[in-house]
C-alpha cells in the first residue's frame, strides 16, 4: 500500500515534480508555436536565414487585411462551416441513433454492425479519398452507371426511329431531325449546319441495315445525352460529395463512443421508463440523451476540432479544386505556405483564423451544453 | 574473446568514422519522374558518378511534381537549402523564391568559360531567368506546347491531322462517333492548361508585346483583345475540341489515356516525349519504337483564325541545376564537379537518347535515338517563333488566377470578362 503524503511541502513537491515537465513540454510544443505564429503573422518574414537582405520586422495587420479581402478565404471558411455542420449535426446524431439501435438490441448482429460502421475510421483517409474520387469523377463509377442508363433510353428511341423510317436505306432530313430531337444538344454544337452535316456524316459513314449495330453504337457515342456530375463544379454544391464521405467516414467512431457510454447507464432507469409506458423514442430522448449530454458535448468538440483540421481527405479527393471551390482553411493555409509563391505571414494569419474560429465554436458548444445539457452518466 | 571482438568493432567504427570525415557531404535535391523511360538510366548515371567520386558523399533526395516544390519551399523556409538543387529558370512554384532572393550562385562566375561555351546562347542568357543571372544552367530549351498525334488511329478512321483549328474542330464528330476525344488536356493540377496550350494561343493571337505592355501599364488584362483570347479558350470546350471532363483529370493521367487511344491528340510540353520511349532498365516502352515510327507523331498546334504570329509556340529556358550561394571551399568544389559531370557530354547524350529532353549542349551526336526522340527536332523546325510562357512572364498572384480561371472557363463556371477582371485586380494589387 502506498503511504499517504505527510505534509503540505511534500504534497507541493510531488505536485510540481509532475507538473513542471508537462508545463515546459506544453510551452515548447503548444504555446511557443502559437506565439511564434502570432508574431510571424504580423511580420514581413518570408523565409529562413538564407534570404539575407533586410531583417524581418513587425509590419502590423497587413496580412489580416489581405485575408479579409480575399474571396478565397471566405470560400474556404464557408466550406469549413459545411464540414463542421455535417460533422456536428450529421455524424453525432447518426452515430447516436445507430449506437442506440445496437445498445437496445433493436437491430440484430449489433457487434457486426459496429465493426462494419467503424471500418472506414481505421482506413487511411488518403485511400478513402482516392476511392471516392473514382466514384464521383466525371468519368467515374457514378457517371458510368448514369450514362449507361441514358444510353439505353437513347438506343431504345433510336431503334424506334430507324424502324419507323424502314431502315437506313433512305436517310431523310426528317429522319435526321428526329434523331436530333433525342440527342444531346451539346453534341450538336460541333456542327455548323446540324441537319445537313449530320446527314452527310450518316450517309458518308456507309451505314446499312446489315451493320445496324455499328450505326447504333456510333450514334450512341456521338449523340446520346450524357450525365456529367457538373454540379460538383459549382460552388457550395461541390462540397456535397465531400460532406457525404465525411459523414460515412467518421460516424462509426461516434457510434463506438456513444455505445461505450450507454453501457454505463443503469438498466433499471430504462426498465422503469418502459414500465411507465415510455416508447423507445421517448426513452432515447428523455433518458439516454440527458444522461449522455456531457459525452455529446465532448464529441461535438472533437468533431469541431477534427472538422477544422480536415485536410487529407479533401486533398485526396479534389486538392481543393477545381477553381479552389472545395478548398478549406487548412488547404488554403497549406497552399499559401508551401505551394507556388509562399507567403508565410499570410499562412500564419490563416492558421490563427483557424484557431480563433475553433475557439468560437467550442465556446458555443460548451455554452449550449451548460444551458441545456443534463448530467453525465 | 568478447573483449577482442569489442576492440575490433571499435577500431572498425573509428576507421569508418575517419573515412566518412574525409568525404565532402553534398546535399542534392533532384527532380525526377520515376515513370519516365529515362529514370533508370538517370539513376545509374548518378551511381557511376558516386563510384568515380568517392571523396564526395552525395546525399540525393529525389522528388517529383508537387511534392518536390513543397519540400523545396519547406527547406527554404527553414533556412536549410541543399547545396545543389534542381530548379526552373522562372518564377514557377518553389523556384520563385530561389530567384527572388538570389539564393543561388551565378554559374557564370562558377563554371569555367571553356565549359560554358558548349551551350546554346539561349541557355546562357541571364534574361531568360527571373533572377537575371545564371542561377541554373538550363539543360534544354523547353517548348511548352507540343501536340502528340496518334496518326495510326487517324489513319484507321480515314482521317488526317489538321493544319487549322477549323479542321481540328471538323474532326470532333468524326472522332466522337467512335468514342474518341479530340484533344486531351488533363488539367486538375491547374497549370497544364495555361502552360501547355493557353500561352501558345495567347502568343499567337496577341504576341509578347501585350504582356510587356501589361507590365508597363500600357495594357490591361481586361482589354478586349485578351478577353477575346479567353473567349476563344472557352469556345474550344464548346466546340468539343477540348473536353470539360479533362479538367478533373490529373496531369499524370495523360500519356496512358493518349496511348490507349482515348484521344487522337494530346497536348503537353515537349518533355513528355521521355515518357513514351524504352526504359533501359526494363526494356519496356509506353510506345514501342516500331509504333513510334509508324503510328505517332508530333505537330505544332493548328493555325487559329486571325493569329498574328503564325506557327509560334510558347517556350522557355528549361530546368537545370543550381548551387547554393553559401557553398564554399570543398563543398563548392564538389558541387562544381557534380555540375561539370551532370552537364558533361556523356551524361547529356544519355539524357537525349533516353528522351528526357533535347539538350542545350551543342556538341552532342547520337546514332541510337528512338523514332519519337528523332521527331522532336523535326517538330522544332516547324516553329517559326517562340512566345512567352505566361507563368514565366507574369507574377504568381496573376497567373494563379489565370490557372483557376481557365478551369472555370472550361467548366462553364466563369466568364472570360470575369476571369480578366480578376487578373487585372491582382495586377493592380501588385502596384500597391
Amino acid at each position: 500500500m502506498v503511504a499517504p503524503l505527510r505534509n503540505k511541502v511534500e504534497t507541493s513537491r510531488a505536485y510540481w515534480t509532475f507538473v513542471i515537465p508537462a508545463f515546459f513540454l506544453y510551452l515548447l510544443v503548444f504555446a511557443f508555436p502559437i506565439v511564434l505564429s502570432v508574431i510571424l503573422s504580423v511580420s514581413n518574414y518570408n523565409g529562413g536565414k538564407l534570404f539575407g537582405g533586410d531583417a524581418w520586422t513587425i509590419v502590423g495587420f497587413q496580412q489580416y487585411e489581405k485575408l479579409i479581402n480575399d474571396p478565397n478565404f471566405w470560400m474556404a471558411l464557408k466550406n469549413n462551416v459545411y464540414i463542421v455542420l455535417i460533422s456536428v449535426f450529421g455524424q453525432i446524431p447518426l452515430g447516436f441513433v445507430l449506437a442506440y439501435l445496437i445498445y437496445r438490441k433493436i437491430v440484430k448482429w449489433g457487434e457486426g454492425w459496429q465493426a462494419i460502421l467503424y471500418v472506414p475510421a481505421i482506413i487511411s483517409v488518403i485511400v478513402l479519398g482516392m476511392m471516392w474520387k473514382l466514384v464521383f469523377a466525371p468519368n467515374g463509377v457514378l457517371a458510368d452507371v448514369m450514362n449507361g442508363m441514358y444510353a439505353e433510353t437513347f438506343l431504345t428511341s433510336l431503334k424506334h426511329i430507324v424502324q419507323s423510317a424502314g431502315g437506313l436505306t433512305h436517310v431523310t432530313d426528317d429522319f435526321v431531325k428526329q434523331l436530333m430531337n433525342i440527342s444531346n444538344a451539346a453534341s450538336l454544337q460541333s456542327f455548323a449546319h446540324p441537319v445537313s452535316d449530320l446527314k452527310d456524316l450518316i450517309v458518308g459513314g456507309g451505314y446499312t441495315d446489315q451493320n445496324l449495330p455499328v450505326f447504333l453504337s456510333d450514334m450512341k457515342n456521338l449523340l446520346a445525352p450524357t450525365w456529367s456530375p457538373d454540379f460538383l463544379n459549382q460552388q457550395d454544391v461541390s462540397m456535397v460529395p465531400i460532406m457525404f464521405v465525411t459523414l460515412w467516414c467518421w460516424t462509426g467512431m461516434y457510434l463506438i463512443l456513444f455505445h461505450a457510454n450507454m453501457q454505463k447507464i443503469d438498466d433499471q432507469i430504462i426498465e422503469a421508463a418502459r414500465i411507465d409506458g415510455a416508447s423507445e423514442l421517448q426513452v432515447m430522448w428523455n433518458v439516454i440523451v440527458p444522461n449522455l449530454s456531457g459525452v455529446i458535448a465532448n464529441a461535438a468538440i472533437l468533431c469541431i476540432a477534427g472538422s477544422l483540421n480536415t485536410f487529407a481527405l479533401i486533398w485526396a479527393m479534389t486538392e481543393g479544386g477545381p477553381m479552389h471551390i472545395t478548398q478549406v482553411l487548412a488547404i488554403y493555409m497549406y497552399q499559401n505556405a508551401f505551394v507556388g509563391h509562399p507567403n508565410f505571414p499570410l499562412a500564419n494569419a490563416i492558421s490563427l483564423a483557424i484557431v480563433l474560429f475553433s475557439f468560437l465554436l467550442i465556446g458555443v458548444t460548451l455554452y449550449i451544453e451548460k444551458k441545456f445539457g443534463g448530467k453525465q452518466a | 574473446m568478447k573483449r577482442l571482438a569489442l576492440v575490433l568493432a571499435m577500431i572498425a567504427l573509428i576507421v569508418a568514422g575517419a573515412s566518412a570525415a574525409d568525404k565532402t557531404v553534398l546535399k542534392f535535391l533532384y527532380y525526377a519522374d520515376a515513370s519516365a523511360a529515362s529514370y533508370s538510366s538517370d539513376m545509374a548515371a548518378f551511381e557511376k558518378f558516386k563510384a568515380a567520386n568517392t571523396d564526395i558523399d552525395l546525399q540525393m533526395e529525389i522528388l517529383n511534381n508537387a511534392p518536390y516544390h513543397q519540400k523545396l519551399g519547406a527547406y527554404i523556409a527553414a533556412g536549410q537549402l541543399p547545396d545543389v538543387v534542381f530548379l526552373w529558370p522562372t518564377s514557377r512554384d518553389s523556384s520563385a523564391l530561389l530567384h527572388d532572393h538570389k539564393l543561388l550562385k551565378d554559374l557564370k562566375t562558377v563554371l569555367p568559360a571553356d565549359f560554358l561555351k558548349n551551350f546554346s546562347s539561349l541557355a546562357l542568357d541571364p534574361n531568360n531567368q527571373s533572377s537575371h543571372q545564371l542561377s541554373s544552367l538550363p539543360q534544354t530549351f523547353t517548348y511548352t506546347t507540343t501536340v502528340y498525334v496518334n496518326t495510326g488511329l487517324l489513319k484507321s478512321l480515314g482521317l488526317k491531322a489538321p493544319t487549322t483549328y477549323a479542321e481540328m474542330k471538323a474532326l470532333v464528330p468524326k472522332l466522337k462517333v467512335k468514342g474518341i476525344k479530340t484533344l486531351l488536356l488533363p488539367d486538375a493540377d491547374g497549370w497544364p492548361s495555361q502552360s501547355c496550350l493557353f500561352s501558345t494561343v495567347s502568343g499567337r493571337l496577341l504576341g509578347d508585346s501585350f504582356i510587356d505592355n501589361i507590365k508597363t501599364g500600357k495594357a490591361k488584362w481586361t482589354d478586349k483583345a485578351f478577353v477575346d483570347v479567353l473567349t476563344f479558350w472557352q469556345q474550344m470546350y464548346t466546340d468539343g475540341v477540348l473536353s470539360k471532363d479533362d479538367v478533373s483529370l490529373g496531369y499524370g493521367d495523360g500519356p496512358g489515356l493518349f496511348v490507349s487511344g482515348k484521344a487522337a491528340f494530346f497536348v503537353d510540353g515537349d518533355w513528355r516525349v521521355g515518357n513514351y520511349l524504352t526504359d533501359k532498365a526494363t526494356g519496356k516502352a509506353l510506345i514501342s519504337p516500331a509504333l513510334q515510327a509508324t503510328d505517332f507523331d508530333l505537330m505544332n498546334f493548328p493555325a487559329i483564325a486571325g493569329e498574328l504570329n503564325k506557327n509560334s509556340v510558347s517556350a522557355i529556358a528549361g530546368t537545370g541545376l543550381g548551387i547554393n550561394k553559401d557553398a564554399t571551399g570543398a563543398k563548392l568544389e564538389a558541387a562544381k564537379r557534380l555540375l561539370t559531370w551532370y552537364y558533361g557530354k556523356e551524361n547529356q547524350t544519355m539524357k537525349w537518347e533516353t528522351g528526357a529532353f533535347v539538350p542545350s549542349r551543342t556538341d552532342l551526336t547520337s546514332t541510337t535515338l528512338e523514332p519519337l526522340a528523332v521527331k522532336l527536332p523535326a517538330y522544332y523546325k516547324t516553329i517559326a517563333k517562340t512566345t512567352y510562357v505566361i507563368d514565366g512572364a507574369t507574377d504568381p498572384s496573376v497567373f494563379n488566377i489565370l490557372n483557376a480561371g481557365l478551369q472555370g472557363l472550361g467548366l462553364g463556371a466563369k466568364t472570360p470578362a470575369g476571369v480578366a477582371a480578376e487578373m487585372q485586380a491582382a495586377q493592380n494589387a501588385l502596384k500597391k
